[in-house]
């Protein structure tokens, strides 16, 4: 009896927990974003004649973390440092290895177009000096490391980098997470004195070294 | 008995801190981006292009749902991100001319101003942030106002492409019942 009265305890406060984190992450959208609030979904959506929504959606990251945010709260003057746009694959029902990569072969760090790095200084990346600019990002996973490659070949799809353009290589560890995510997601992470770029999938993170 | 507890609690904290993850979630309102030359990127792989790099949008899209979007979501005559999130942005990759002023090649912010029966289209210079919150008109670089035309059928999240013109390339831009081009000369 008192086994049963502490499943449902924690049940409930596993629910409860759940409910405020949804809470919490909403928030800072919908205070600021109008038309991204949810609304009447039961209706079913017009076919798009000019451009359907992807798969993969597109995301754009900076650093500073949420400099766009910071910037609209006119908290931080000062111009943004990098920014990474890439597009989300998610996992529906696969794992990374080998279902979606594979070892030793190469990924664009995404979906559709090449991801993309701006770096709008000069940076140290790792113990390597990229200028201000903009770049293709890609990735070549092994088993305990990924080689990340900042290339020279822009606005281009991703499915084959042109090696030749490669502007740096660096090997990265990769760290294993007990759980999984869905979703590809690159953030950057402030951790002085650096900027952690972090590319997580699955169960597996990797992080390359900024320094601005 | 205190073991199941204890059990119990062990498992909770393991749920808690895998909720407790901050990393972000996937947008309502998903971005996109699209060139011109349309589909540049797939164009470049196959060899295909025939035209340089011109310009480039990225922006986010709302979707409509279920919502009255002009004179409703959409204010008439108030100022307009033209997407959500992040402030919409338009790269040229080379000078260009919209209504016969000269634009630089560059990064720019574009917003818009919607009416019943014309739009205006803003491109200003200040980059890099959200929405149309702190809009700073002393930072525009040009207004330029187009009649608006009726979509064919309702789009459902908002759409932007490039479009080849006699004169150059247009950015056309649909949401519900309502498109509107900004042209763009080379």
């Amino acid at each position: 009896m008192r086994l049963t009265a502490a499943v449902v305890f924690f049940i409930f406060t596993l629910f409860s927990c759940s409910d405020g984190k949804l809470e919490e992450t909403k928030d800072p959208v919908s205070s600021v974003s109008k038309d991204s609030a949810p609304a009447n979904r039961s209706e079913r959506p017009a076919a798009n004649p000019y451009n359907g929504v992807d798969v993969s959606p597109m995301d754009m990251v900076y650093y500073p973390v949420d400099y766009p945010k910071l910037k609209m709260a006119h908290t931080l003057t000062t111009p943004p440092l990098a920014r990474v746009i890439y597009s989300r694959p998610h996992l529906q029902g696969r794992h990374i290895f080998h279902e979606v990569l594979k070892y030793d072969e190469a990924w664009r760090l995404g979906a559709n177009e090449a991801t993309e790095l701006t770096l709008f200084k000069d940076a140290m990346v790792q113990d390597k000096k990229i200028k201000a600019g903009r770049y293709s990002l890609y990735c070549i996973p092994h088993t305990d490391t990924w080689t990340i490659a900042i290339n020279s070949n822009i606005d281009t799809w991703g499915l084959e980098p042109d090696t030749a353009r490669d502007v740096a290589r660096f090997i990265v560890p990769v760290v294993k997470t007990r759980n999984s995510l869905e979703y590809f997601t690159m953030i950057f992470e402030k951790k002085d004195p650096e900027a952690l770029l972090l590319m997580a999938w699955d169960d597996v993170e990797v992080r390359l070294p900024f320094r601005f | 008995m205190k073991k199941a507890l204890a059990l119990l609690f062990v498992f909770q904290v393991i749920f808690m801190s895998l909720m407790a993850q901050t990393l972000p979630p996937v947008d309502k309102s998903p971005m996109d981006m699209s060139y011109y030359p349309a589909n540049y990127p797939v164009l470049k792989i196959q060899d295909k292009a025939t035209e340089a790099l011109a310009a480039r949008v990225v922006y986010s899209r709302p979707q409509k749902a279920g919502r009255t979007i002009y004179g409703g979501l959409v204010k008439y005559g108030e100022i307009w991100r033209l997407g959500a999130n992040e402030a919409t942005e338009i790269e040229f990759f080379k000078p260009v001319k919209i209504d016969g002023k000269k634009v630089a090649k560059g990064r720019y912010t574009l917003y818009a101003i919607a009416y019943e029966s014309s739009w205006t289209f803003i491109l200003n210079k200040d980059t890099d942030t959200w929405g149309a919150f702190k809009y700073d008109q002393k930072k525009d670089v040009l207004r330029v106002s187009v009649p608006v035309e009726k979509t064919t059928e309702p789009v459902e999240s908002m759409s932007m492409g490039f479009e080849k013109t006699n004169t150059g390339f247009k950015l056309v831009i649909a949401w519900d019942t309502v498109k509107a081009g900004l042209p763009i000369s080379l």
